[in-house]
């Protein structure tokens, strides 16, 4: 009896699953023949991307300067928001800082910046700053905050006790047992963390472009509105070019780093 | 010596290079504290939300999840077939290579992108957006996937192997049954990124809250901006407890 319920288990669950599916699909109005029918715009898009119009990169500066642009929003958001980051992550770790109160709110305010999409934050910087880059630099160092302030707070509390303790049998002081048992051990992995958000800050920093917040995101999403495909794919390369380059200096950066610790 | 010299040179540059970007992004302290004055005066101006706007809301709330679990169901098969030809113990040298390629370039184009292209071809609409989540899972889902496949011991593939089992019978029968908690655990992740996604793709036209939000926005309704804002919170919030209580049921805790 209990392996013919067994066997039917399995259907059962699938027959949820589909149900599941084909309800979702009713409920968005989706409809799958277009996925057919309209196949010949796809190859018209297609048609009208390629080749792509790789000349704009180096036909002005714009192309360049808005890469330069998002790099730099994403660095200085990165350091920044890493900065701010460390801060409260050395508040909410409960070996440096004995509160358990504060450790406990700072933790769950960490947690709260987490949670808020960016593209919330954007929205609302976008319209108290203004459109551009600033906006964007602003919404990173949020984000920032949240992500590095719980790396860090963990590697913090993951330390190894034993030389902080052993340096206040001696009689320092907490900034001095900060600045000699802390801090060195906890550079490696504050530099690492640094480079991983950085890889990321940087696909963020190119989405950002799209509701204000300039660089290369924007000069893509221009193109795509005026239709200029061509321009488009070109950019597109482009990015996804930078990001690979990106993600592998960090990789590599990161595993020479935590190599020679 | 020679610790110092790098010590004040990587520190040196580090100072340049900031300079050099804040002055890129039009950056300066004294900017710094007016932006956030005035978008905490903002958000103040924002409050308190239009309570008669959340029945509203209710619906394209819902679309959102909607799209979420949509795009995330279909991405996570299609990745699971694409991390077969990506994992080493069940595809060959040259095809693992380039599946692999592909897996990490997709990985560097954001979904937005995809959702802009797509919409070109399909117009606006919620099937673009479930193709554009479905295609940025490939990204993510596709390693992990291929990355659990190769943890799968060989005894297992070989025992299946020396039954004359063919390939979809050693997946079907040897893989899947070990690596199904896995795929589900990282799924539940991709969900919880997927419904963030799914808000921000709706800002640019595919519906649902993101949609709504913009609107609010662009419409200058702060008020119902801010109700907007409460339901994309809680959302994320409610799906993100979901699914790390299922994830910590399946007891992977990793990632």
């Amino acid at each position: 009896m209990l392996s013919l319920i067994n066997k039917y288990k399995k259907w059962l669950y699938t027959l949820v699953v589909l149900l599941t599916l084909y309800l979702l699909i009713v409920f968005l109005k989706i409809d799958l023949t277009i996925l057919f029918s309209d196949l010949h715009y796809v190859g018209d898009l297609l048609k009208e991307m390629f080749p792509p119009n790789y000349a704009i990169i180096w036909e002005n500066n714009v192309v360049i300067n808005s890469i330069v642009q998002t790099i730099c929003m994403a660095y200085l958001g990165t350091l920044i928001g890493g900065i701010i980051g460390f801060g409260f992550s050395t508040i909410a770790s409960n070996n440096i800082f004995n509160n358990k109160f504060i450790s406990v709110f700072t933790k769950w305010l960490l947690s709260f910046i987490r949670v808020i999409p960016s593209l919330i934050i954007v929205l609302i910087f976008v319209i108290a700053v203004g459109p551009g880059p600033f906006a964007g630099v602003l919404t990173i160092i949020i984000s920032t905050i949240g992500t590095l302030g719980k790396l860090f707070t963990e590697s913090i509390e993951n330390l190894d006790p034993t030389s902080a303790n052993s340096l206040k049998a001696t009689g320092a002081n907490k900034l001095q047992i900060f600045k000699f048992a802390i801090w060195p051990e906890f550079l490696p992995s504050f530099i690492s963390n640094l480079l991983y958000c950085f890889d990321i800050n940087m696909r963020t920093a190119v989405a950002l472009g799209i509701f204000g917040g300039g660089g290369i995101g924007y000069k893509l999403y221009l193109s795509m509105r005026v239709l200029h495909y061509k321009d488009a794919i070109a950019l597109i390369t482009c990015i996804i070019v930078l990001l690979l380059i990106i993600e592998n200096v960090s990789n590599n950066l990161r595993h020479q780093i935590l190599g020679n610790k | 010596m020679i610790k110092k010299i790098t010590r004040l040179f990587i520190i040196s540059v580090t100072i340049l290079a900031t300079y050099f970007a804040m002055k890129v992004c039009g950056f300066q302290p004294t900017a710094l504290q007016k932006g956030l004055h005035d978008s905490l005066f903002f958000i103040k101006q924002m409050f308190p939300p239009s309570w008669e706007d959340f029945k509203d809301l209710w619906n394209p709330a819902l679309e959102t999840i909607a799209l979420a679990i949509l795009g995330t169901f279909l991405g996570s098969i299609l990745s699971f077939i694409i991390a077969i030809f990506a994992a080493s113990n069940l595809s060959n040298k040259w095809v693992k290579q380039m599946v692999r390629s592909l897996i990490s370039i997709e990985r560097s184009i954001p979904e937005l992108f995809i959702l802009l292209i797509l919409i070109a071809a399909y117009g606006l609409g919620a099937l673009s957006a479930v193709i554009a989540l479905m295609i940025g899972c490939i990204g993510m889902l596709g390693k992990l996937f291929a990355d659990a496949i190769e943890e799968t011991p060989s005894s297992v593939i070989e025992s299946l192997q020396a039954g004359g089992a063919n390939k979809i019978q050693i997946i079907y029968f040897g893989i899947l049954p070990d690596v199904f908690p896995k795929l589900l655990s990282y799924s539940l992740f991709r969900l919880e990124i997927n419904i963030r996604l799914s808000v921000m793709l709706g800002a640019i036209g595919a519906g649902g809250i993101g949609y709504e939000l913009d609107y609010s926005f662009s419409m200058l309704q702060f008020h119902r901006a801010l109700s907007c804002l409460i339901v994309v919170l809680l959302l994320v919030i409610i799906i993100e407890q979901i699914s790390i209580y299922i994830r910590k049921k399946l007891s992977i805790q990793q990632l």
